[in-house]
């Protein structure tokens, strides 16, 4: 209980507070109640058009991503191969570009005039293929964790009595890995059903999500009211879907004996194995590479012919404007939000999961309540946060609302949901024999702590410290919608540099974009080789 | 473990119950400074005004904004100011962002406030009345827009059709010219637009027809501009979300990597596309339909709340000022409102003079807004 004050106190100021005030603000205008709009919203056909849209899209890609990423998840888990480490931390690269980029690289393949032929744009596919691209990484990343720390021999055993593969993933496999299958499917449902610059970008006129509803009654018309009761809308069918995926999630774990990831993998050896990393490959590459490279030959390619020369020109085109930001500031900047972000959720999800979970005892009745709050902010719109935090936080001295701060805290806000969603598992997973084990042999809670539980959760915060930063460095959320005083990030100076026209605007946008790629596979490697000693083998 | 628990309650119920205590204090005891009483003149007998003491004067401006370094230190020597920059969103975003926070600003000075919001911001009295001595040295054109002082308009950038010139001259054809021209069946398939319920210049476009066709007081699916928009949709017009993805992912020509040789955008977009001032005027990639322009003008006021009214005062007039309308066209590709300001040379050459761009009282916009957005709406969705 003690754990889960800070985490549930940072909620209620920094989530459910601005939330709170900007819905006040548009039901309770004029110091009275106005109400008549939920009956306006409520029999408005277009409304209901969007809401069933947004729901059934939202189910659509998470069945999706989960079918094409279990295979992938499998292959991490199983097998070693080269270059696995890097490929690892680059699947988490798409998840951080900014979604205006996206949109062009998908655009480049699936677009007019796309390198495919097929313009799948303003259709329903482009939308699923977006959600794809964006969430591919957090069901193989979420659900590749826990598979790797299942012992094969487990799987072998099952398959020496008899059964088939088949029967062995369905059987034995499939009810280990359910948490994270559940905890990886909420995440991408959320993030497909509160989806907005994806079915903007995408979608053309005729696809709307809720989001994308509130977006433009509340940043584009300023219709209070309307936004309010779409948002409560949006809120409801978050808390029920959350509560649904809850139960699968909250069937007591199983006690794992954790392997070292070294024995669950081996080479892929015979020609079943590697046609099945063979095939993953071919779907990483071409769900994920294909638009990266779109990318990455735009960088390239210069009005003057290929080469370096957008990189180079970030240097110097426009110094000398208020508008120039050099790269390395950019880069600093996005780095040091990002690094706050990271240890403001870790911290606060690490105490959230421990209390949620029972860590070290009994599993507390209310965990399941905190479980599901705490995932609401992912399901959450983010310009009724971003506006609601003007409204809130805006009287000295808690006036934030061009303050830096508020840029780490409200990335906190969104990561805190990923921290909890991969710690709570693992927690569960640890086999309380070994608590008691060494209580006898007379170690101290602290020392039970950093002996049993540091270790064998290090790869589950590694993981949660890789999304909670991912989270950041691609400036989810509210922060988008709030003025703040020049400190521009990468994405931030993306966006700067495609509001304008010009060949070089949009190859320096590329150019930057790159950067931002090759910076996210650089630090997701990083974190994955710094836990502690001990942890690493687990 | 029960008594413990009982006694961890409270403690984390003390700790909200604190914080929530010292915020609504706070909330409480703060004052807004500068009310009533109206701004001082930022420019006394020719000159800006100067601050004995250092003064920081923060700018709130949306993520297009730009200008020279060196114009800026021009500011800051003459006056004493530092300026800090608040940049978030476009200018609708930025504009209704502040909008919901009138009277309590983060900033003193806003620049870049979308004409067809003006109805919006004087009823939530987001800024104070400044006449701004410099206003005299504005064309008149856009010195009339808004009367008594509000705010003050600082430059111009209409929105209009743009070609690409290769798919048209290079095959042959002639460049399109009207509106009417737009439905003809030769340019089936190439016109790509923004949604006006998301996108600037995408309202702007919207705008443009009503402004030219009429039947903004009609309600019904037959008001004139919606015919117009019937025979585009008939002729293939594709929507999309905004100016980004019909510039570089729709438009063919210029960056553009699209398919469409017709895209909504700016009267200044083609300057952008041109290096130098060697290629010939009938020779850019990318050239405008003078007759689609709808005009464009971004104002600046005072925030009411403001902390130093004065200071933003000054910065208004030093934004009409000559070396800061003479920077702007290259830092934010808009043209300069006071009249005689010389242009750079990519846009004397290259941008073609919009005499008079189509337009409709801010008034009239603010009153049915909402509705052309929705009656367009039901068309396209």
């Amino acid at each position: 209980m003690v754990a889960a004050a800070p985490p549930l106190l940072f909620l209620a100021v920094f989530f459910v507070w601005p939330v709170a005030t900007i819905i006040e603000r548009g039901l309770h205008p004029d110091g009275a109640w106005d109400l008549s709009v939920f009956a306006d919203v409520a029999t408005d056909p277009s409304i209901r058009r969007v809401l069933w849209f947004t729901v059934w899209q939202a189910v659509a890609s998470t069945v999706v991503c989960v079918l094409i990423g279990l295979p992938g998840a499998a292959m991490f888990a199983r097998f070693r191969f080269r270059g696995r480490a890097v490929l690892w931390s680059a699947l988490l690269v798409p998840f951080v570009l900014p979604t205006v980029v996206v949109g062009v690289a998908l655009l480049g393949l699936i677009g007019p005039g796309g390198v495919l032929g097929v313009d799948l744009s303003g259709t329903v596919w482009a939308i699923l293929i977006g959600h794809v691209f964006f969430n591919y990484a957090v069901v193989v990343r979420t659900v590749g964790a826990t598979w790797m720390t299942v012992d094969p021999r487990v799987e072998e055993a099952a398959r020496t009595l008899g059964a088939s593969t088949w029967t062995t993933f369905r059987r034995v496999t499939l009810p280990l890995l359910r948490p994270a299958l559940a905890a990886a499917s909420s995440i991408v449902f959320l993030f497909s059903f509160t989806s907005f610059g994806i079915v903007l970008l995408l979608g053309g006129t005729a696809h709307r999500t809720v989001e994308v509803e509130i977006y433009q009654q509340t940043a584009r018309l300023l219709n209070l009211d309307v936004a309010a009761v779409l948002a409560l809308l949006q809120l409801v069918l978050v808390v029920a879907v959350l509560w649904w995926f809850g139960r699968s999630q909250h069937r007591r774990a199983v006690a794992l004996e954790q392997r070292r990831a070294e024995e669950s993998q081996r080479p892929a050896v015979g020609w079943q194995a590697r046609t099945f990393v063979a095939g993953n490959l071919v779907v990483i590459g071409a769900l994920l590479g294909a638009p990266l490279v779109v990318l990455a030959v735009r960088a390239f390619s210069t009005p003057d012919g290929w080469g370096l020369g957008a990189f180079r020109s970030l240097g110097d085109t426009r110094r000398g404007s208020t508008a120039y930001v050099p790269p390395v500031d950019a880069v600093r900047n996005s780095l040091q939000f990002a690094a706050m972000a990271t240890v403001l959720a870790l911290v606060l999800g690490a105490c959230a999961a421990w209390a949620i979970a029972g860590g070290g005892g009994r599993v507390p009745r209310w965990s399941r309540f905190a479980d599901t709050a705490l995932m609401v902010p992912l399901g959450t719109s983010a310009v009724t946060v971003g506006f609601g935090f003007l409204l809130t936080f805006d009287r000295a001295p808690f006036d934030l609302r061009s303050s830096v701060w508020i840029v780490p805290i409200a990335h906190a806000v969104v990561a805190l949901p990923f921290v909890v969603r991969l710690l709570v598992p693992a927690v569960r997973a640890i086999d309380p024999r070994l608590h008691e084990a060494a209580a006898v042999l007379g170690a101290s809670p602290g020392r039970v702590r950093r002996s049993i539980d540091a270790p064998i959760l290090g790869r589950a915060i590694a993981g949660a410290a890789g999304f909670a930063f991912a989270v950041s460095l691609g400036e989810f959320g509210a922060t988008a919608f709030l003025a703040r005083p020049a400190r521009p990030t990468l994405p931030i100076a993306v966006y700067r540099a495609l509001g304008r026209p010009g060949e070089w605007s949009f190859a320096q946008a590329m150019a930057l974009s790159v950067i931002l790629m090759v910076l996210t596979v650089a630090v997701m490697l990083l974190i994955d080789r710094l836990r502690p000693p001990g942890v690493a083998e687990f | 473990m029960s008594t413990n628990r009982r006694g961890t309650v409270s403690a984390a119920a003390i700790v909200a119950l604190t914080l929530a205590l010292a915020l609504m204090v706070a909330a409480c005891s703060s004052s807004a400074p500068s009310k009533g009483a109206a701004v001082p003149p930022g420019m006394v007998d020719g000159a800006l005004v100067r601050f004995d003491e250092p003064v920081t004067l923060r700018v709130l401006a949306h993520d297009s904004f730009a200008v020279s370094a060196e114009v800026l230190e021009e500011f800051e020597r003459e006056t004493n100011v530092r300026v800090e920059l608040v940049q978030a969103g476009d200018a609708v975003t930025m504009t209704n962002a502040a909008i919901l926070t009138a009277g309590n600003p983060v900033a003193d000075v806003i620049f870049g406030i979308d004409e067809n919001l003006l109805g919006a911001v004087g009823a939530a009295r987001l800024v104070v009345p400044y006449a701004a001595v410099r206003l005299a040295d504005v064309d008149p054109a856009y010195a009339s827009v808004v009367e008594g002082g509000l705010v003050t308009p600082i430059d111009h950038a209409e929105v209009c059709v743009n070609f690409d010139r290769d798919a048209f001259t290079g095959a042959g054809r002639a460049l399109p010219r009207t509106f009417e021209d737009l439905t003809a069946r030769e340019h089936a398939g190439q016109l790509v637009v923004q949604d006006p319920a998301s996108s600037t210049p995408g309202l702007a476009f919207m705008l443009a027809t009503i402004a030219r066709f009429g039947g903004g007081d009609d309600t019904s699916a037959d008001a004139a501009w919606l015919r117009y928009w019937k025979a585009l949709k008939a002729n293939g017009v594709k929507v999309v979300d905004g100016w980004e993805t019909a510039y570089y992912s729709e438009f063919s020509g210029g960056s553009g990597e699209g398919t469409r040789p017709l895209v909504v955008s700016y009267a200044s977009s083609p300057p952008a596309e041109v290096a130098d001032t060697s290629v010939a005027v009938d020779a850019t990639p990318t050239g405008v339909m003078t007759a689609t322009c709808y005009r464009q003008i971004e104002f600046a006021g005072i925030l009411r709340g403001a902390r130093h009214p004065e200071a933003a005062a000054a910065f208004i007039e030093f934004m009409l000022g000559r070396s800061f309308q003479a920077d702007m066209p290259l830092q934010m590709y808009v043209y300069p409102v006071v009249s005689g300001t010389p242009l750079p040379d990519t846009f004397a050459k290259y941008t073609a003079v919009v005499a008079e761009p189509l337009s409709l009282p801010y008034a009239q916009v603010a009153a049915n807004r909402d509705r052309w957005v929705g009656q367009w709406s039901e068309l396209f969705r």
